[in-house]
Parts: C-alpha cells; sequence; structure tokens
C-alpha cells in the first residue's frame, strides 16, 4: 500500500464527499420521477384502478424479488463502493453492463483493485458506460424505436404483443438454469410450477390464482429448504454473483 | 384530461401522453447529471490518488467503449417491448434499475393478479396501469434500499451478510427458478403458438450459450437473450400467418 500525502487525503476526503452527497441526491430524485410515472397516468386518466388492485399486485411482484431489494445493495457494496452503488442502483444493468466497464477501464490504466485510483477508474468507467446508455436509449429507442414501431405493419406488431412474453421466458429460463447451477432447485420449481399452474389454478377460486406465481416462489423455496444437501454446504453452491438479477 | 374507459385496449392511448414524456426524458437527463458531477469530482481531485488527467480520460472512454455491445442488447429488447408498454414507460424502466426480464416478470405478475394477460384481449388500459405500478413500485424499493443501506454499509453498520451462507445460496436462486419456471408454465395452455415461442426461444438460448462456451464467444451471452426473443417472435409470425 502506497502512502498519501496530506493534501491527496484531503482531495479524496473531497472527492468522497461530492460523490456521496450527489449520489445520494441524484439516485432520490431519479426515484421521485420513476415513481410519479404511475401515479402521473392515474390522475390524468380516469381509469378504475383501485389501491386494493395495486397492493395486490406489488404484494405478488414482491413475494418474488422481495429478498433480492435488499440482497442486492449487499452484496455489490463490496464490490462498487459508495460512489458506485449510487450510480449502479440509478442506471441498472449492473451486472451485464456497469461492472465490466469498471474493471476494463481499471485494467486499461492498469489500477490495482482496492487502491484508490482504481475507485476513480471505475466511476470513470462507470460514467462512461453511464453516457453509452443514455445516449443508446434516446437514439436507438427513444427515437428509432418509436419510429420502427409507427412504420411497422400491424401484423407484426399484434404478434410482437401477443408472443414477446413467451419469446421472453423460454430463453430467461434457460439461461437461469444455466447460470445458477442447481439442478436440485431447478427440478423442484418445475414439478411446482406443473402442478401449482396446470393443476390447482384452473380447480382453485381467483383468490388463489391471483397469486399462483408467488406460490410457486414459496412452495420452491420451502421444498428446496427442506431438500437442501446439508453438511457440505459451501463446496458445491455456485457463486452468490449467480444469482443476481439487475 | 383523457377520457379513457379502463376496459379499452388501446394502449397507446394512455401509454404516450406528453407528461411521461418529460418524466422519462428527465429521468435520462439525472442519469447525465450524475454522471457529469461524479466525472467533475473524479478530475479535480485525481491528483489525491496520483492519477493523470489523461488516465481519468482514458478509464471514462474505455468503461464507454467497454458498455456498447450490452447497450446494443437492451436495446433490441426494449425495441421488442414497445409495442406492450409504449416508449415513455420503456425508458424509464429499462433506463433505470431492473432489467427487461425483470421488468417484464413483474409486469405479468401482476397483470396475473387482476386475471388477465400480457398483449392479448384482457390486457386493457387499467391492467397496464397496475403493472406499470407494480414494475415502478419494485424498482422503487432496490433504489430506497440502496439509499438506506450504503450510509449504512459505509460505516460497517450492516451485518447483513453474516446471516445463514446456506439460506443465502437457496432461497433468492430458488425463488427465480420458481418465478420464471410459474410464467413459463402459465404460457403454455394459452395456444401452440405460445408453446412454440417458448421452445424456439429457449433452443437459440441453448446453442447461444453452448457456442459462447464452448467457441469462446463472449459477447455471444450479452446477445442471446435478443436473438431467442426474435427468433421466438419470428417462429409465432411465421405460424400464425
Amino acid at each position: 500500500m502506497r502512502t498519501y500525502t496530506p493534501e491527496q487525503d484531503a482531495l479524496f476526503a473531497d472527492y468522497t464527499r461530492t460523490t456521496n452527497r450527489w449520489g445520494r441526491l441524484t439516485l432520490f430524485i431519479g426515484f421521485v420521477i420513476a415513481t410519479a410515472v404511475p401515479f402521473i397516468v392515474l390522475v390524468t386518466t380516469d381509469l378504475g384502478v383501485t389501491l386494493g388492485q395495486v397492493l395486490t399486485a406489488f404484494l405478488a411482484v414482491a413475494a418474488v424479488y422481495g429478498a433480492f431489494y435488499v440482497i442486492e445493495p449487499v452484496t455489490y457494496f463490496p464490490i462498487l463502493g459508495p460512489a458506485g452503488m449510487y450510480q449502479a442502483f440509478l442506471i441498472g444493468n449492473i451486472a451485464n453492463k456497469l461492472v465490466p466497464s469498471a474493471i476494463v477501464a481499471q485494467s486499461t490504466i492498469e489500477a490495482r483493485p482496492g487502491t484508490r485510483k482504481a475507485a476513480y477508474a471505475a466511476t470513470a468507467g462507470i460514467s462512461g458506460a453511464a453516457a453509452v446508455h443514455v445516449i443508446s436509449l434516446l437514439l436507438l429507442v427513444g427515437l428509432l424505436g418509436t419510429w420502427i414501431v409507427s412504420v411497422m405493419p400491424e401484423s407484426i406488431t399484434d404478434v410482437a404483443r401477443l408472443y414477446i412474453l413467451p419469446s421472453i421466458l423460454g430463453g430467461v429460463m434457460v439461461q437461469l438454469i444455466a447460470t445458477l447451477k442447481q439442478p436440485k432447485s431447478t427440478a423442484i420449481a418445475i414439478a411446482v410450477s406443473l402442478v401449482v399452474v396446470l393443476l390447482l389454478v384452473p380447480n382453485t377460486p381467483k383468490i388463489v390464482s391471483s397469486f399462483a406465481i408467488a406460490l410457486c416462489v414459496v412452495l420452491t423455496v420451502a421444498v428446496a429448504w427442506f431438500l437442501r444437501s446439508r453438511g457440505t454446504v459451501d463446496e458445491d453452491e455456485p457463486e452468490q454473483e449467480g444469482s443476481l438479477i439487475n | 384530461m383523457i377520457r379513457a374507459q379502463g376496459a379499452s385496449t388501446d394502449i397507446g392511448a394512455i401509454a404516450n401522453l406528453p407528461l411521461l414524456w418529460v418524466l422519462a426524458l428527465s429521468v435520462l437527463g439525472v442519469i447525465l447529471l450524475q454522471s457529469g458531477v461524479y466525472m467533475v469530482a473524479v478530475r479535480k481531485n485525481a491528483a489525491g490518488a496520483g492519477m493523470t488527467e489523461k488516465e481519468v480520460f482514458q478509464a471514462f472512454r474505455a468503461g464507454g467503449v467497454a458498455a456498447i455491445g450490452p447497450s446494443l442488447a437492451v436495446v433490441l429488447v426494449a425495441i421488442a417491448l414497445l409495442p406492450l408498454f409504449g416508449t415513455p414507460s420503456i425508458l424509464v424502466r429499462i433506463g433505470l434499475i431492473g432489467s427487461a426480464a425483470t421488468e417484464t416478470a413483474s409486469a405479468s405478475i401482476a397483470a396475473g393478479t387482476m386475471g388477465a394477460n400480457l398483449g392479448d384481449a384482457t390486457y386493457t388500459q387499467d391492467v397496464f396501469l397496475v403493472a406499470l405500478f407494480a414494475m415502478s413500485l419494485s424498482g422503487a424499493c432496490w433504489m430506497i434500499a440502496t439509499l438506506i443501506l450504503t450510509p449504512m454499509l459505509s460505516r460497517g453498520e450492516a451485518k447483513l451478510t453474516q446471516v445463514n451462507p446456506a439460506l443465502m445460496a437457496i432461497v433468492p436462486s430458488a425463488a427465480l427458478l420458481a418465478a420464471f419456471a410459474g410464467l413459463t408454465v402459465t404460457e403454455l395452455p394459452k395456444s401452440g403458438y405460445h408453446v412454440l415461442a417458448v421452445i424456439v426461444s429457449a433452443v437459440i438460448m441453448a446453442i447461444c450459450l453452448w457456442v459462447a462456451r464452448h467457441r469462446h464467444q463472449p459477447w455471444l451471452r450479452e446477445w442471446a437473450l435478443g436473438f431467442s426473443i426474435i427468433g421466438g417472435l419470428v417462429a409465432a409470425y411465421l405460424a400464425t400467418n
């Protein structure tokens, strides 16, 4: 570890202060704007959506992702540091875009992990990635994408709307199975889903079918936990990053 | 005031409100503002780590170039989702925390609680709004957790990593597998075309991952989902037309 002069320490303290203050502020503003979107639709239209419907839908989603709200920040913190945390959880695409960019930036200027230089390089690298992220969304999705959809024949957009979900799910399912490498949990999840979705849902009142996915999650977690291989824990378990979703 | 019947399936009428465009652009603006402030902070204080101005620029450029491939892959998926949610919502949901798979799963689960499916005749304006709420509130939870946890982690107070490692290894991945298995199985009874789309998408993903690993083409991992989605949609189009 090299030592720094007091002037350098002051500079680094200034960097830490600025990035923490502005990081928190910008993440908070991003949170407010993004959360305002559905409320804007609610007040500018006269749709008959009730609080109960929104809460029910949110609870069903939180049943799946609830654990990740806490696990992901805790897992990424040692990799990203406080400055990078505020960037990463504003922008998303952490594992596929931001972390690789930070690593490439560090290796480009040969900054050793854990040093101040590495922290600076990561911040600069993620900022570069953020710029590319925004520009690509603005030009290719905002302008070009909107135009593509507007000139596309209705027969194609109809197919896209109707079959986008199965087209995403088939791929994501294989990707999950391949990345997580948990054959036992995979088998349990598929078996539970078949029983819940194909047998339970058609034969139960709507209150059960509304929460079919949440039910799949709770049952799978319970069975996987009950049938876990005890004793030899860490050896065969995959890297924790494998199960992160952002 | 826009007069809309909640039972209408004209999502475009409410998904493209001018105010939503303003919010979507503001969100992208906030990301640029944050990166701008961060870059100024790095440049101003680079000497604190014995880093030159040139190295700061090199790091910025390297990070940007590394992000081009993943960004284009995300764009491909985002465009395929446009007919479902409209451009402003896609820009906010894909532009901020979250991913295409996470958001679509959330929307689908939310629609399910109303007995509806994304994209078909049951996908009314009401369902769209409830799905948008669920995606937004779920994304908000990640942001709130980060705002609360980061200062605690900086002070070394949060010792959540010390919870039972077996629990941490099993619960999150089992939850993910169960959610996506459940969503996938839900698609199957809808029609033969749905089954076809699932199978084609799954096969293309398997091929991409196999080639990525055995022919050492890591870029294919990022593009795999985009290719799978296009493949599934093309198969559905050919089968239905």
